[in-house]
């Protein structure tokens, strides 16, 4: 396992607290969206389909951080838009830091060098890389050449400078698992902490809707990926998650697991489906027909196996019974090749 | 109705239409299609008004329906009630039209790399290369 014991630590007892106390619907990671501007127009992304003005707007410091002790979830995901792009991020991050909240901040890297020197080294930060493959694959994803050169020096710089660094790679129908395979080489070569990977999922507002995943070909995908796995590959992520994209395990979606925050105030249902905004973290709770989404559910859902639904759902798994915990541990030490 | 423009955006195009609603369920159905759309709308009021901005929220439960939308021309968002719209206009540009991956593959090598370009120059100009 590549994330620290502490990290591990402090989201086991915030899951158990939870469950002591009764809770039925917790959050573990908040996705901060602080803006929707972004340097890059990869066509998978719907996330920055707006209007100029909208791109223009950004959430406060002061916002940001009020969203996350509104939430309450232990880590915060902070993806965007290029977040590095936001004026007051580092200072964003200083104050989530400030309040023990595991950052993960999900940048292209493109701007990652220059911007290096705004930021401190922390357990609680963690720069997490997006990178979708190899020199060829990836500069085809993010729809411009040369970003894979720029994002792997951004990436040695940080590690020098002793940042965690991770990477997250989105994988789409034709991604070729050898291919994959040996980007994970590449990628323990570099030196990151470990690696997250998921299936894309089609954005309701995203430009192309015909090269994502269904159901069955990610589980056949990420099998082959994943089988026979090399023993020096880390992910930073639930190794039940791993499992359920191989087909070995099955799990409903855990929507409320990863709340989303944005301009818009709290997204409804979850990171990926717009059905509509709160202005409060307890009206999203609450006020939100959950039953409805899903697979199964809602047929905007079918295909989806995003870690965003899911591996709050895997994580449920690992502390909901003995039997869980005990799933965790023989999946892990299969994922270090025992 | 929404998803089927996700499956075909470049078949249905919203852009440039106009919906003058005759009855509240034919209201609902324009609200739901100026929520879900990439681009700018231009509410018309039934004071005469003409509101241009990003409608992102509506909510139609309840006694009194209602949409949010950021105005283009400034900052504080805009909460209108279904009542007040007379028409919804669809005047912005389809801010994903056109931009689909299989468009950028099939692309000439040398189009591409005038297209990368450009994208890169835009970013440039605000600071974000």
């Amino acid at each position: 396992m590549a994330v620290p014991v502490s990290q591990m630590y402090t989201v086991a007892r915030y899951v158990l607290t939870q469950k002591l106390k009764g809770v039925e619907r917790y959050p573990l990671v908040l996705m901060l969206e602080p803006l929707f501007r972004c340097n890059l127009a990869c066509a998978g992304c719907g996330k920055i389909q707006y209007p100029d003005h909208v791109l223009d707007k950004r959430l406060t410091p002061e916002q940001c951080w009020a969203a996350a002790e509104e939430c309450g979830a232990p880590m915060v995901s902070i993806p965007g838009g290029e977040p590095l792009i936001h004026p007051e991020m580092a200072e964003i991050v200083r104050g989530l830091v400030a309040r023990r909240k595991y950052v993960y901040l999900c940048t292209n890297a493109i701007l990652l060098e220059r911007k290096l020197d705004e930021y401190t080294p922390s357990k609680y930060l963690t720069f997490s890389i997006h990178m979708d493959g190899l020199r060829d694959e990836h500069d085809l994803a993010v729809c411009r050449d040369g970003v894979y050169d720029v994002a792997i020096r951004a990436i040695r710089e940080a590690l020098k400078r002793g940042f965690r660094v991770t990477t997250n790679t989105t994988l789409f129908d034709d991604a070729n698992p050898e291919r994959v395979r040996a980007f994970f080489d590449e990628m323990m070569t570099v030196g990151v902490e470990g690696m997250m990977i998921s299936p894309g999922y089609s954005y309701q507002k995203a430009p192309d809707q015909q090269n994502f995943l269904k159901r069955k070909k990610t589980r056949e995908l990420f099998a082959r990926i994943l089988s026979n796995r090399k023993r020096g590959w880390r992910f930073n992520q639930s190794p039940l998650f791993l499992e359920f994209l191989m087909g070995k395990r099955d799990y409903q979606c855990t929507p409320w697991g990863n709340p989303t925050y944005n301009i818009f105030g709290w997204q409804k249902p979850c990171y990926l489906l717009q059905d509509g905004y709160t202005r409060t973290f307890q009206e999203l709770l609450s006020g939100t027909d959950w039953d409805r989404y899903g697979t199964g559910r809602n047929e905007k859902c079918a295909d989806c196996m995003v870690h965003c639904g899911y591996e709050a759902s895997a994580v449920e798994d690992t502390f909901g019974s003995w039997s869980g915990f005990g799933r965790t541990v023989k999946a892990t030490l299969l994922l270090n090749g025992h | 109705m929404t998803d089927d423009k996700y499956r075909a955006p470049e078949h249905t195009p919203l852009e440039g239409r106009v919906f003058r609603p005759a009855n509240e369920a034919e209201l609902q159905e324009a609200v739901e299609r100026a929520f879900d759309y990439r681009g700018d709308v231009t509410l018309e009021l039934r004071s005469g008004e003409a509101l241009e901005g990003y409608l992102f929220n509506r909510d139609s439960s309840g006694s009194s329906p209602c949409v949010l939308l950021f105005p283009k021309a400034n900052q504080a968002v805009r909460r209108v009630s279904y009542a007040e719209v007379a028409a919804i206009a669809f005047t912005g540009r389809d801010t994903a039209s056109g931009k689909s991956w299989e468009a950028w593959v099939a692309k000439k090598a040398s189009q591409r790399r005038a297209e990368a370009q450009e994208a890169a120059e835009a970013a440039k100009a605000r600071g974000h290369l």
